[in-house]
């Protein structure tokens, strides 16, 4: 009994750690008042261009007869990862934040660009290596869990919380990064108040168009990194068609189940993670596995419906998130 | 406001001259190539006339099922010596009212014989099918051809539950544990029948062993897959076998230092340390057969399904450098056996469960016959040793 409930904690961190990024880079987004729906492409184009950067910088390396380290390897995936996120989401800024495009429709649209690009180097890169895109054992080991002297060792404790991808403590810190920015630094006060009442803050001094464009770049390369823990960490650098499948909308709904706190957003994360392997590891005789599938999504609404009873200003979306700000409107 | 009238009006006419423009040359050709291939349907097309149509539910870049079936076309178009134009793939089309969509185009294009190559084309297919009785349709893993009443609408499959009873033999060497998992996808005749025979083959060497069996609910889901994988894996689980498309349970394994045996293509690639072997369908038999029948003119056969004999169903090559010591030749004694019909996959006598939760037993010395009757494989049992997670 007790293993299982090891086990399914281990899992739920698991699962729940792309989302958690993803919804980070979303809610830094969101506090912007950048309503990017773009999450699912974004971590499509982080899922391939962080498993290209590794299998191209180790091809590199072994055509000129080295051998490729591991560490240099996660690092190329994470730099490159995030460059890609942060790609998409300038052209999402661009469109929205200069042109004033509808927030809603360009999200999607970079939610299609972005799916169709990750498969679409996903197969190319294929093709020119005449089969699996996959990394060498280095890289697969440098993305599998760590090891930690002594504090991995300890018993019960060393499994559950010492023995994860690096990825997963990337995800924590940043995190707390952000909850700490949110709340404590006058930046991120700033740009909350760029997503409650851009006028205000206008008149206040505040860049809004700068503020805007780098909250929503830095928060799409998040998510961009999010994308590559599909590829590198969940199949194992090995490309996987459509591997993101979705779960880049999972994170948009996580922001509402964190009301938009990145420190609640790590609670939720790990409870999203562990509602959506449930079915896995506890079974209840006769309870079809759609049930399990629903609940995720069905304490997404409930927490939807008492955080709009509440009506608490706190928990709620920043006041003009998905509306543009136009100077001349004010 | 008599502005706006002759603005509308104008509009009005341009609409109407556009779709005059583009809307009767295409109904003229739709037509004309629909009576090129009745009369062709009797006598033969000229190889280099036909035309190839293929409805697919992914792309070749899935690495699994749809790439598997790629080859075969691929094989099919060397064979026949067929130009790139003649063949017309369809890719990604989800399985709902988008493949009756695609169907019509395929139909549209010209294509005398039509493949779709997912289960739950089937309903599309058969009402196509039944509104040009001179196009050839061949449905890949369905049932209803025969009971259909339609001479242009087939079903094809390979028994590719023979090549998982020979998988199943080096997962049954492997194991340590004696606990196989098994990643399934949805829990379909196709999935249970697969399943049960990797689990006989594995018993076959190793009369201990049993299998815990958990299902995505999904074809193509990496994330799923893998943490199905890692819950049998935490269950005890030491082989991992899948019928799902991706690689996710190989890696999986990999990573937790266990072993794993593919489906549709070999995965030794993607995991070098975990995958010991791939059952395989070679698709190529079937498609060569069925449009060489449409350019001679003959018929296609209304269910096909062809097994490890003619080649339709193969093993990848076995990992030598993992698997245990023996592996490869009590594969090919086994091989041997099933083919001269010495055994059976299914071979009495089998205790299990019906769907229905009802008791189901092979006696002694009869066996059951799967993909016999039907190129559709029927076995819906859950046998003694088989646990599914749920």
């Amino acid at each position: 009994m007790l293993s299982t409930l090891n086990g399914l904690f281990i899992a739920a961190v698991l699962a729940g750690t792309p989302l958690l990024l993803g919804a980070l880079g979303e809610i830094l987004t969101e506090k912007a008042g950048n309503l990017n729906l773009g999450v699912e492409g974004m971590m499509f184009m982080g899922a391939i261009t962080g498993l290209a950067g590794s299998y191209y910088y180790e091809q590199a390396v072994i055509a000129g007869g080295g051998s490729p380290n591991g560490i240099l390897s996660a690092a190329i995936a994470l730099v490159t990862s995030f460059i890609a996120g942060a790609g998409g989401a300038l052209i999402y800024s661009f469109l929205t934040i200069t042109l004033r495009a509808n927030q809603n429709v360009t999200g999607l649209t970079l939610t299609i660009f972005g799916t169709g690009f990750g498969n679409f180097f996903g197969e190319y890169i294929g093709q020119q290596a005449g089969g699996y895109v996959a990394v060498t054992d280095v890289t697969k080991k440098a993305f599998s869990g760590l090891n930690i002297p002594v504090l991995s060792d300890i018993p019960v404790l060393g499994p559950l919380l010492f023995r994860y991808n690096w990825l997963v403590y990337f995800a924590i810190i940043a995190a707390i990064i952000m909850a700490w920015f949110f709340s404590k630094s006058r930046v991120g006060l700033n740009l909350r108040a760029v997503g409650e009442d851009p006028a205000t803050a206008d008149a206040a001094g505040i860049n809004i168009t700068l503020y805007k464009y780098l909250a929503t770049v830095i928060g799409g390369g998040i998510c961009g990194i999010g994308g590559m823990y599909m590829s590198m960490v969940t199949t194992s650098g090995v490309w996987v068609h459509d591997c993101v499948s979705g779960y880049g909308w999972l994170a948009v709904a996580l922001v509402i189940f964190a009301t938009w706190s990145p420190a609640r957003g790590m609670i939720v994360a790990l409870i999203f993670g562990g509602l959506t392997i449930m079915r896995m590891y506890i079974n209840i005789p006769g309870l079809p596995a759609q049930i399990y599938d629903m609940v995720p999504y069905v304490a997404t609404i409930i927490v939807l419906v008492v955080t709009s009873m509440r009506q608490s200003k706190e928990h709620a979306q920043p006041k003009s998130c998905g509306l543009n700000y136009f100077r001349e409107e004010r | 406001m008599k502005k706006k009238f002759i603005s509308v009006l104008l509009c009005a006419a341009m609409a109407v001259t556009l779709i005059a423009g583009c809307g009767a040359p295409a109904a003229e050709t739709g037509g004309n190539e629909g009576g090129e291939s009745s009369s062709a349907a009797s006598e033969g097309i000229p190889k280099d006339e036909i035309k190839v149509g293929f409805v697919h539910v992914s792309d070749p870049s899935d690495m699994g099922y749809t790439y598997n079936q790629d080859l075969g076309t691929q094989e099919m178009q060397k064979t026949l010596g067929l130009s790139d134009d003649q063949i017309v793939n369809k890719y990604n089309v989800p399985e709902g009212a988008e493949c009756d969509t695609a169907l019509r185009e395929l139909v549209d294009a010209g294509c005398n014989i039509i493949f779709a190559t997912s289960f739950g084309f089937e309903d599309y297919v058969k009402e196509v099918a039944a509104e040009y009785p001179d196009i050839q349709f061949c449905h890949a893993t369905g049932y209803q051809a025969a009971d259909s009443g339609l001479d242009n609408f087939h079903n094809y499959f390979a028994s590719i539950y023979e090549g998982r009873y020979l998988a199943g033999i080096a997962a049954g060497m492997k194991t340590e544990t004696n606990k196989l998992g098994y990643v399934a996808a949805f829990p379909f005749a196709e999935v249970i029948s697969g399943y049960t025979a990797f689990y006989l083959g594995a018993k076959s060497v190793n009369p201990d062993v049993t299998m815990d069996i958990m299902y995505t609910n999904s074809w193509n889901d990496p994330t799923v897959e893998s943490q199905v994988a890692q819950a049998l894996i935490d269950r005890g689980c030491d082989v991992i076998s899948q019928h799902s498309d991706s690689t996710a349970p190989a890696t999986t394994a990999e990573d937790n230092g266990v072993w794993q045996v593919g489906y549709n293509n070999d995965m030794i690639e993607a995991a070098p340390h975990a995958s010991l072997i791939s059952p395989r369908i070679d698709w190529g038999i079937y498609v060569t057969e069925a449009v060489q029948d449409v350019i001679d003119g003959k018929e296609i056969p209304v269910d096909w399904c062809r097994g490890l004999e003619d080649g339709a169903v193969y093993l990848s090559p076995l990992n030598t450098d993992i698997a245990a010591e023996g592996t490869q030749e009590a594969i090919d004694e086994a091989q041997e056996k099933l083919i001269s019909g010495e055994i059976h996959v299914f071979d009495g006598p089998l205790s299990g469960v019906s769907p229905e939760g009802e008791k189901y037993e092979v006696p002694e010395g009869e066996y059951y016959h799967e993909q016999e009757e039907s190129s559709a494989p029927s076995w819906l049992y859950i046998i003694d040793g088989c646990n599914v997670v749920e």
